[in-house]
């Protein structure tokens, strides 16, 4: 009961250098006593409610590589080892294709601002999930505030670029003095609040996956009103072949304590005949493969009813969008 | 905190302001150059009566840290139209009844500009999407919505 | 619309803050700067039953900062409304308490030379507090475990001791009921519940006070009535009223939440005294999250009806959960049983209401000051009936509602006057035309995802508190009307405007008795000092009770300047009138044209004979319109006699300008006058709400797709910001319906939203339906005791949106929801349960 959203009442220093080496030295000296400055629209917030304090904000709007949208060449090598990091753990189950090495990305520098990654015309026309999801996201502007890559560092659970950005394989480029390392989206979020990210580090890029033949994606969201939080949301990603699934990929959020990926859903579909039946069979599962809880915006109940609902429809769009026929 | 001198182009004019690290754009509009059209809603980014423009984009103030706006250009409710020359929004909210309480007014007025510019002939589902982030307590939007459309269909636009 | 027999009233004009407000000009009391002023910042409890042990301010004052604690301040008790008469008023707080009562509660305020670093001296303050055990449920509060909040509090003068947290209880009984409902065909009993829910107005509770070198404090700050909050000052802080005043200021918006002064004012006044200095106190959003709230409550209701569909009789228990302190939970539980008798001829009524303190933040009037509450419940239960029996819904409205010629309770039971205008049935005729509500079908006939239902609400409000016997409830209002030395018109009105346009309609009121065009009409900066008293914008009176005070003014303004025409003429001031030429765009004062049958000029009552309830145009009017007087779309209307060029010989005539000029040049003085009155009726608003919705049957998300708002609010002054009342609270209480819930966590007392909005949503522009499936309409109805012909409606125009909301989801999915708000969990854990009653 001790806030007071009137003013920024912390004191802090700031600083805003001007290239990636610079920021990363700011982080590595202030270490937890610092945190990135981005849109502002999370971290304002939560220094305004006095849940941190940080001593120093180091601000990425001038930094180059953070910002914008380009596609890159990557020759074929797997996203992460052109990135030169760790290689990817994908918590124990394997789902792409031994021949998906990425020809080339499209990479979008973490400080983008949601509102340009949504006018992006690529990310329109072949990130579906993504698209519907930053268009679904808070206000105008706050979308022209608010980061891509500070939507994903935040490590909300209800966090609506991640369920897309699962589905559709993004891979993060972390970057700290101590060097740079690729993770997937998938592997990122380790609780509420919680991710891989160290004190001292940044996310640079979220690298897309080339768009594939006969892919889809679609996102799904409710909310109390239309520019609101996530009670719930669902993303799901298809490849298909002729009438079969090659590969599929399903992710919630606000289900559980981080975005939620569902293989045992998923598998349900890889390899199968997609119809309306199967579609409608597999999303009635869903409320039991995902773990919600009772917040100010939902119940655990609610959520797990309407989950089958989102994500049946998020399944159908997305099947359609690969071109294929229910 | 260390103090720092920048520069903001606030409605056409440049002012030139010593300021630390933690003061909010909206408090430097308001207390330091007095323009108190925008105004303080809710303080955390929900309820947009604290919208400008900043370099012609949509922004809350009551959110966004006055040094990291050091050589932009900010346009507020002022910036809009003057009393004697009033920007075709400002007049079409009047006409259509669009204000009530009017404490809304400003950001709903500063968004709707960038709508315009952005897309200048919106459609009703288009204008609704747009201004969902700011709320209004008293007219339920139909007299807005209306007013930007009536904008959208005059001519130059 | 226009109506031809007014030059002004019945059009839209801009309002005349508008400029400003588009501008960003206006100035709202958060705008105000003054020089050596210093900010202060409150620390709240974050316990919600707490006793203060002590206080260290050392680290605070050797910061700078001037610390104000319970300590500081004086030990009067007060109670921040000033609507009831002092001896039906309880007190039950102080400026600073030394015991918390909710999580949220102001204890103590700091002021320094920058809110930065008040909030830092705040953060230095230690405080030790002994934890009571709180009390978080309204039935719990009454039982003979739960720690009392207090003790004993004041009611008039008297000390009142507080048995089993009863704040106060009202029993109302006309007839015998009991015989009635043991005699009835059928009789029906339900249980509605409704939830607390936030303001919500854009504007945070604010007040900058000066003290003055006599002695005395300069105010600008938040509130509906300035007048009451120089009162309360002047009470508490033992000043005479000589030396406050309360500067009006432009309003964020209220909806009731400042009928009472704010907790802030005080404090601030508090501080500014104790400082020396001029001090700015603007509620942060959640610090404003925990001051005020609306009424949450529980309504058993049991309803009598016979075979041939007429009501014998109601029972009702109505439980209040007010929250921390009493605001005005005495005049609630009268008013709301006035909201149920008058609603519909029960004919025999038990009434029992009951309010309830709770360590939760304090419950206050908002839009519709328990209606919306009533409403929900009896417009509910008059769709169960209608189902059950088997009646036609709207028939059976028909059959049995209170309407003109009937007793009408405005502000509890002893406020009651004659219902005289009342569009009832031309609202229910029209509205289901346009919603088709004869196609609306069975819920046993729709199925699949998505199924459409329409709903029906109707009910009332009031129009002020006025009656023919002084009540319980304090109304008048005072307007100051001059025509300056070049014509124009200065209005000096007290009554704040809350946004909808209140002063442009008093502005329009002396326009049109002085038949100059509203443009030289000019709303004055006022405050307490230069006006007479207003007691407050409530019970929907702003355009009723204030509008008569301008016309009381201008018209006896009108008859000093007839008077200086008289004489600058050569003619009796009765053989002239005031005609406004549009072709010069000029006001004549002209003699009047010539009775053929007496061939003397017509002559006019001087005005200031005449009581302002019973206006000889509206009298004209409505008897020009019988019968059938309320059918007659306004183009039909007869433009009165005065409005008539004179017949025959050319007039002699002086424009309007030239005889104020003239007044002042011949020193005959300045054409001022202050009206002053209490309106003798409350004439009910009716607002009629056709919504139709569709229910997401798998999500449980339910949209409102169109909705048709009738309201007779008797002649709408201003018909566009009127149909912006209707609007608005279609936003307001459909969320109201559909979502808002301002709630307490049940364990720790705390908001579940932490005051902070993000999760206390209210409706976008994308929850409202598009602007074609909104209609608004307004009834041929002419009141003849308001200002040509004017009722209230802001709060009528909520009413009867929940009720209506319900009522449609009952017809899409056939569940019907006896308690607020149908959220999609409710609806989706309904039909699931499929059981359907209760909800």
């Amino acid at each position: 009961m001790l806030s007071d959203t009137k003013i920024l009442p912390g004191e802090f220093e700031y600083f805003q250098p001007q290239t990636l080496t610079d920021a990363l030295a700011l982080l590595a000296q202030w270490g937890s006593r610092a945190k990135v400055l981005a849109g502002g629209t999370d971290l304002i917030v939560k220094m305004k409610r006095l849940l941190v304090e940080p001593e120093c904000l180091v601000s990425v709007q001038d930094l180059p590589e953070l910002h914008g949208i380009r596609q890159e060449q990557l020759d074929g090598q797997p996203a992460d080892e052109v990135a030169g990091g760790a290689s990817l753990r994908r918590g124990g189950f394997e789902t792409r294709p031994p021949d998906s090495a990425w020809q080339h990305a499209l990479v979008i520098g973490a400080a983008t601002p949601l509102s340009l990654v949504e006018k992006d015309p690529l990310v329109r026309l072949h990130y579906s999930a993504l698209y519907e999801a930053l268009r679904s996201m808070a206000a105008i502007a706050a979308r022209n505030m608010g980061s891509i890559g500070g939507n994903l560092a935040n490590a909300s659970p209800a966090a609506d670029t991640a369920p897309p950005l699962i589905v559709l394989d993004a891979v993060l480029r972390l970057a700290s003095a101590r060097g740079g390392r690729t993770a997937p989206v998938e592997t990122f979020f380790r609780g509420p609040g919680f991710s891989l990210l160290d004190v001292d580090e940044l996310i640079v890029e979220i690298l897309l996956p080339p768009p594939r033949p006969q892919e889809g994606s679609a996102f799904l969201k409710l909310g109390r009103v239309s520019c609101d939080i996530s009670k719930i949301n669902a993303a799901a990603w298809f490849q298909r072949e002729g009438g079969l699934c090659l590969d599929c990929r399903i992710a919630f959020g606000s289900v559980a304590p981080m975005p939620l990926r569902t293989p045992a859903l998923e598998n349900l579909l890889v390899g199968a005949e997609i119809g309306e039946r199967l579609l409608h069979q597999v999303s009635s599962q869903a409320g039991a493969a995902i773990f919600p809880i009772d917040d100010v915006r939902s119940s655990s109940q609610y959520r797990r009813q309407v989950a089958p609902v989102l994500l049946e429809e998020a399944l159908r769009t997305a099947w359609i969008r690969t071109g294929g026929v229910l | 905190m260390k103090k720092r001198t920048i520069t903001l182009i606030v409605n056409g004019e440049t002012f030139e302001l010593t300021v630390v690290p933690n003061e909010l754009l909206l408090n430097v509009l308001r207390d330091r150059l007095h323009l108190t059209g925008t105004k303080y809603g809710c303080g955390v980014g929900e309820c947009g009566s604290c919208t400008v423009l900043l370099n012609g984009k949509a922004t809350l103030a009551c959110m966004t840290l006055v040094v990291s706006v050091d050589g932009k250009e900010i346009t507020t409710v002022e910036g809009l139209g003057r009393y004697d020359a009033l920007h075709p929004l400002q007049q079409a909210f009047l006409d259509h009844s669009a204000v009530q309480c009017g404490f809304c007014t400003p950001g709903v007025l500063v968004t709707a500009k960038a709508l315009l510019d952005e897309n200048p002939h919106p459609s009703e589902e288009e204008i609704r999407q747009y201004l969902r982030g700011n709320l209004c307590r008293c007219t339920g939007y139909t007299s807005i919505v209306r007013a930007i459309e009536a904008v959208s269909k005059e001519a130059g636009f | 619309m226009s109506d031809s027999s007014f030059l002004s009233i019945g059009t839209d004009t801009p309002r005349k803050d508008g400029v400003a407000r588009v501008t960003g000009a206006e100035q709202y009391a958060c705008d105000i700067d003054l020089p050596g002023m210093w900010i202060a910042v409150t620390l709240r409890s974050p316990h919600p039953h707490a006793k203060i042990l002590s206080v260290d301010t050392a680290a605070a004052c050797a910061l700078g900062a001037v610390v104000l604690t319970a300590d500081d301040v004086p030990e009067v008790y007060y109670n921040e409304r000033g609507v009831s008469v002092p001896a039906k008023t309880y007190r039950d707080r102080l400026v600073l308490p030394r015991k918390a009562r909710h999580v949220g509660e102001a204890i103590l305020a700091v002021a320094a030379p920058t809110e930065e670093l008040a909030f830092q001296a705040l953060r230095a303050i230690k405080v030790e507090y002994q934890l009571l055990p709180p009390v978080l449920d309204a039935e719990q509060a009454m039982l003979p475990q739960s720690a009392p909040l207090y003790d004993r509090v004041f009611f008039g003068e008297d000390h009142l001791e507080v048995k089993a947290n009863i704040a106060c209880e009202r029993e109302i009984h006309v007839g015998d009921a009991q015989a009635a409902l043991a005699s009835s065909d059928f009789v029906f009993e339900e249980t509605f519940q409704l939830q607390r829910i936030y303001h919500h107005q854009m504007d945070t509770k604010t007040a900058v006070v000066k003290p003055e070198p006599d002695g005395g404090l300069t105010v600008w700050c938040t509130t509906q009535s300035i007048h009451n909050v120089r009162i309360q000052l002047g009470r508490i802080f033992g000043i005479p009223l000589s030396k406050i005043n309360v500067k009006k200021t432009a309003l964020g918006g209220s909806f009731g939440s400042s009928i009472q002064m704010n907790s802030v004012i005080p404090i601030a006044a508090a501080l500014a005294l104790k400082a020396k200095r001029p001090v700015k106190l603007v509620s942060s959003r959640e610090d404003d999250a925990y001051d005020h709230t609306n009424y949450p409550g529980r309504i058993q209701l049991k309803v009598g009806v016979n075979r041939d569909m007429s009501i014998t009789a109601a029972e009702c228990h109505f439980l209040v959960d007010i929250g921390a302190h009493q605001i005005q939970a005495y005049p609630l539980l009268g008013s709301t049983a006035g909201w149920l008798v008058s609603l519909y001829h029960w004919k025999n009524v038990d009434y029992w209401a009951k309010a309830v303190y709770t360590n939760k933040v304090p419950a206050c009037a908002m839009q519709g000051y328990g209606n919306p509450q009533m409403n929900f419940a009896v417009e509910s239960m008059v769709e169960i009936i209608a189902e059950r029996c088997g009646f036609d819904p709207i028939a059976f409205r028909l059959r049995n509602y209170v309407g003109t010629g009937d007793e009408f309770w405005g502000q509890g039971p002893t406020v009651r006057s004659i219902i005289k205008s009342c569009g009832v049935e031309e609202s229910l005729r029209i509205g289901a035309e346009k919603i088709g509500w004869s196609e609306r079908g069975q819920p046993s006939q729709k199925t699949g995802r998505l199924r459409r239902g329409i709903g029906l609400g109707r009910g009332f409000h009031t129009s002020g508190a006025g009656a023919p016997q002084p009540a319980e409830v304090i109304d008048y209002s005072s307007a100051t009307v001059k025509i300056n030395e070049d014509g124009s018109v200065d209005l000096m009105h007290p009554l704040m405007d809350l946004g909808g346009g209140a002063n442009d309609a008093h502005a329009k009121i002396v326009a049109e008795t002085l038949q100059v065009p509203m443009a030289l009409v000019n709303l004055s900066p006022v405050d307490t000092r230069t006006t007479g008293y207003d007691v407050c914008t409530h019970a929907s009176r702003g355009i009723y009770v204030g509008g008569a005070a301008a016309l009381q003014a201008a018209r006896e303004v009108k008859g000093k300047l007839l008077d200086f025409a008289g004489r600058l003429l050569n003619e009796f001031p009765e053989h002239l009138e005031l005609v406004f030429d549009p072709q010069d765009q000029q006001t004549y004062v002209q003699t009047r044209s010539i009775q053929p049958e007496t061939g003397l000029p017509a002559t006019e009552l001087p005005a200031t004979e005449l009581p302002a309830t019973e206006l000889p145009e509206a009298r004209q009017l409505a008897a020009a319109r019988q019968p059938p007087a309320a059918r007659q779309p306004p183009a039909a209307r007869q433009p009165p006699a005065a409005r008539q060029p004179p017949a025959g010989s050319p007039a002699k005539r002086i424009t309007l300008a030239e005889a104020a000029k003239m007044g002042m040049v011949n020193g005959w003085g300045t054409l001022i006058a202050t009206g002053s009155l209490r309106q003798k009726n409350c004439p009910p608003s009716f607002v009629t709400n056709f919504i139709e919705v569709e229910v997401d049957t798998w999500t449980g998300v339910v949209r409102i797709l169109r909705a048709v708002c009738l309201a007779d609010c008797g002649t709408p002054i201003n018909p566009a910001l009127a149909a912006g009342q209707l609007e608005g609270s279609l936003a307001r209480y459909g969320g109201y319906a559909l979502g808002e819930a301002t709630e307490h966590r049940p364990d720790t007392g705390a908001l579940f939203c932490e005051g902070f909005i993000t999760d206390n949503k209210i409706f976008t522009t994308c929850e409202m339906p598009r602007e074609d499936n909104l209609q608004t309409y307004f009834t041929h109805t002419y009141e003849p005791s308001g200002p040509y012909g004017a009722k209230g409606l802001g709060e009528a125009a909520g009413n009867s949106v929940a009720s209506a909301v319900a009522n449609a989801v009952h017809n899409a999915i056939g569940l019907r929801f006896t308690s607020l708000p149908i959220t999609p969990e409710r609806i989706l854990a309904a039909l699931a349960s499929k059981e359907g009653l209760p909800c």
